[in-house]
């Protein structure tokens, strides 16, 4: 069965014969076989499966964090994992955001700094990262909690911030993991709606690896992993379709 | 820019004590140390460094002022025959048994000129105390060693069997070894008869600045005759590098200073080490976000510069403390410019050693290690 999308939009990330396999003691267990994937812009596409079928895997690799074992991994029209450790540091910082399921922030930082701290290696003007910074934690809620630091929030907002983080360097490509599992109903449904935003206004490519249930209605593609291998892929909405 | 490690290190302040605690103590030990060592081998040069002679003539190659022997009389004669000396003066150094009471210990006899202008001395001794030595049979011991010495001033004690009278005490006098006690040429004759000759003859020239020639030019002479002469730095250089370097005490000073140096240097990078560790989770995000190794790892090393700076300074803060303690207790302390800022680099050193140990750390943070 062919896996590779027939649309008429172009591919950000065009993933082919991606295989990566982890050792445990003498046995070479399996995470990626031969995986083809293309991940088009202003689309969320979840990843779902049991644990251990490889969807993080399937993350690592295509986002710049993994090497796989073989199989290449076109991104926004690079070859990625023929860069060196520096460029490909230096690709992540110019188009990728990531959102964990830890939160991940200094305990030491301010929500606004947390922001900041990434920007601030964009040679961009002091006065830029403070705009985009403000801006970014507007766009998740936070301005009013700008000046707390980690242990003064929620977990939602936390998660928010993390968000914000990754948002505000204006990355076309944003991956998630397991972004909502530590949160409540609530909080978690507020963070994959600004994922969902996220794809939808600026046109980005989110891949949100999930097995929360609540996030099946936000996905506009989803892929369904088991044994390292994506077994379905089913589009939920026609690529390029208004928001409801 | 957003200042991370400055921020961290005050947030986290608890977390970073034991290393800005390790940086400060090895600040202290090193720099009170290194005082120590100035100021009690520091004492081996306390003759030559308060007399008032350019020049030292003494047996051909003596290592330390303490360590003299007699030299011909005719040495003297050698020396004023100089135009460019204006007074020569003898100095007498005895080994001798004091007696005090029940109890009995060696000691040094600085046989001195008791003239107002004496060379000897000079700028320890006041003309007061000049003119008491001249009563035969007087002596002047340092205020520290009267209890070693088991007398008061105004005492009664026995030098080789002679009696002799405490007539004051002083500060300043205190050495390496056995106490020193002051008494006139003439007293100190008396006390070791049996060696007419002198341990040192002591020159004062017309012109200071020209003791490096006048050595040369009497050198012949002094070959000769069987003396050696040394200007004044060299001879107190001489005696202190002999203490420090010979006796097998500046070794053991300067291995102390290297397991000062290397416990330091532990506990600061294990404190790191622990910190980086605790926000590795944090590190690998900002990694995964495209913020590279090196500027990660420049935010440790920037944390142990702070460490470093704040340690270094709090020692020295330490230091001064614990000296002026010294001081006040009559502990000979002296402190090097120079030393005390190769303490200082050390201490840099030992803090910048351990940040780049940290960086171990920061390399375990994988990006991919926060997939679930």
């Amino acid at each position: 069965m062919s896996l590779i999308e027939q649309a008429p939009t172009r591919a950000l990330i065009e993933a082919r014969g991606l295989v990566k396999s982890f050792r445990s003691g003498t046995l070479d267990i399996p995470a990626l076989r031969e995986v083809e994937l293309d991940l088009f812009p202003g689309e969320l596409t979840l990843v779902a499966g049991p644990s251990g079928c490889g969807k993080s895997t399937l993350l690592a690799a295509l986002s710049g964090l993994q090497r796989p074992d073989a199989g290449s991994v076109q991104s926004l029209g690079q070859a990625l994992w023929s860069l060196k450790p520096e460029a490909l540091e230096r690709f992540r910082l110019l188009s990728t955001g990531f959102v964990f399921q830890g939160f991940n922030l200094f305990g030491a930082l301010s929500a606004l700094e947390q922001v900041m701290l990434p920007l601030s290696y964009l040679k961009l003007s002091p006065h830029e990262v403070l705009a985009r910074a403000r801006a970014a934690l507007d766009e998740v809620g936070m301005t009013p909690r700008a000046t707390l630091k980690p242990a003064e929030l929620s977990g939602g907002e936390k998660q928010r911030v993390a968000l914000a983080r990754a948002l505000a360097k204006r990355p076309r490509l944003i991956f998630a993991d397991e972004p909502t599992s530590a949160l409540d109903a609530a909080s978690g449904q507020r963070v994959i709606e600004l994922l969902h935003r996220a794809a939808r206004e600026r046109g980005a490519a989110v891949l949100c690896v999930s097995h929360d249930p609540r996030l099946l209605s936000h996905a506009d593609r989803l892929l369904h992993m088991e044994d390292g291998r994506i077994l379905d892929d089913e589009r939920r909405r026609p690529l390029g379709a208004p928001l409801e | 820019m957003i200042a991370l490690a400055r921020k961290t290190l005050l947030h986290e302040w608890r977390r970073f004590l034991p290393a800005l605690l390790a940086v400060a103590l090895s600040a202290l030990l090193l720099l009170v140390q290194a005082a120590l060592v100035q100021g009690i081998f520091g004492s081996a040069a306390v003759f030559v460094q308060t007399s008032g002679a350019q020049l030292w003539a003494g047996y051909p190659g003596t290592r330390s002022v303490d360590l003299g022997r007699a030299i011909p009389a005719d040495t003297e004669l050698v020396l004023r025959q100089d135009p460019g000396v204006r007074r020569v003066e003898p100095f007498r150094w005895i080994d001798a048994d004091w007696r005090a009471g029940s109890g009995a210990l060696s000691i040094y006899v600085s046989g001195i000129d008791t003239q107002d202008q004496a060379l000897m001395f000079r700028a320890l001794l006041n003309t007061a105390q000049r003119r008491l030595l001249r009563e035969p049979e007087s002596v002047i011991v340092d205020r520290a060693d009267l209890d070693k010495l088991g007398v008061s001033v105004g005492g009664a004690a026995r030098i080789n069997g002679r009696r002799v009278r405490v007539v004051a005490a002083l500060d300043g006098l205190r050495a390496l070894g056995a106490p020193i006690v002051l008494a006139s040429l003439d007293t100190a004759a008396r006390l070791q008869p049996q060696e007419p000759r002198y341990s040192y003859y002591l020159a004062d020239l017309h012109r200071p600045e020209e003791a490096a020639r006048i050595q040369a030019r009497l050198a012949p002479q002094a070959q000769a005759l069987g003396f050696e002469l040394w200007t004044r730095e060299a001879f107190a250089q001489k005696s202190v590098q002999f203490w420090m370097l010979e006796t097998g005490a500046g070794l053991a000073v300067i291995f102390l200073a290297v397991v000062v140096a290397l416990v330091g240097a532990l506990i600061t990078s294990q404190t790191l080490m622990a910190a980086v560790a605790g926000s590795r989770n944090e590190y690998a995000t900002l990694n995964a976000l495209g913020v590279g190794r090196a500027a990660l790892s420049r935010v440790v090393l920037e944390q142990a510069g702070w460490i470093g700076v704040g340690g270094l300074l709090l020692g020295a803060l330490l230091s001064a403390l614990a000296l002026a303690l010294a001081r006040s207790h009559a502990v000979p302390v002296e402190i090097h410019a120079g030393i005390s800022a190769l303490c200082a680099l050390s201490v840099l050193v030992i803090a910048l050693v351990s940040g780049l140990a940290a960086l171990r750390t920061l390399r375990h943070s994988d990006p991919a290690s926060l997939l679930r």
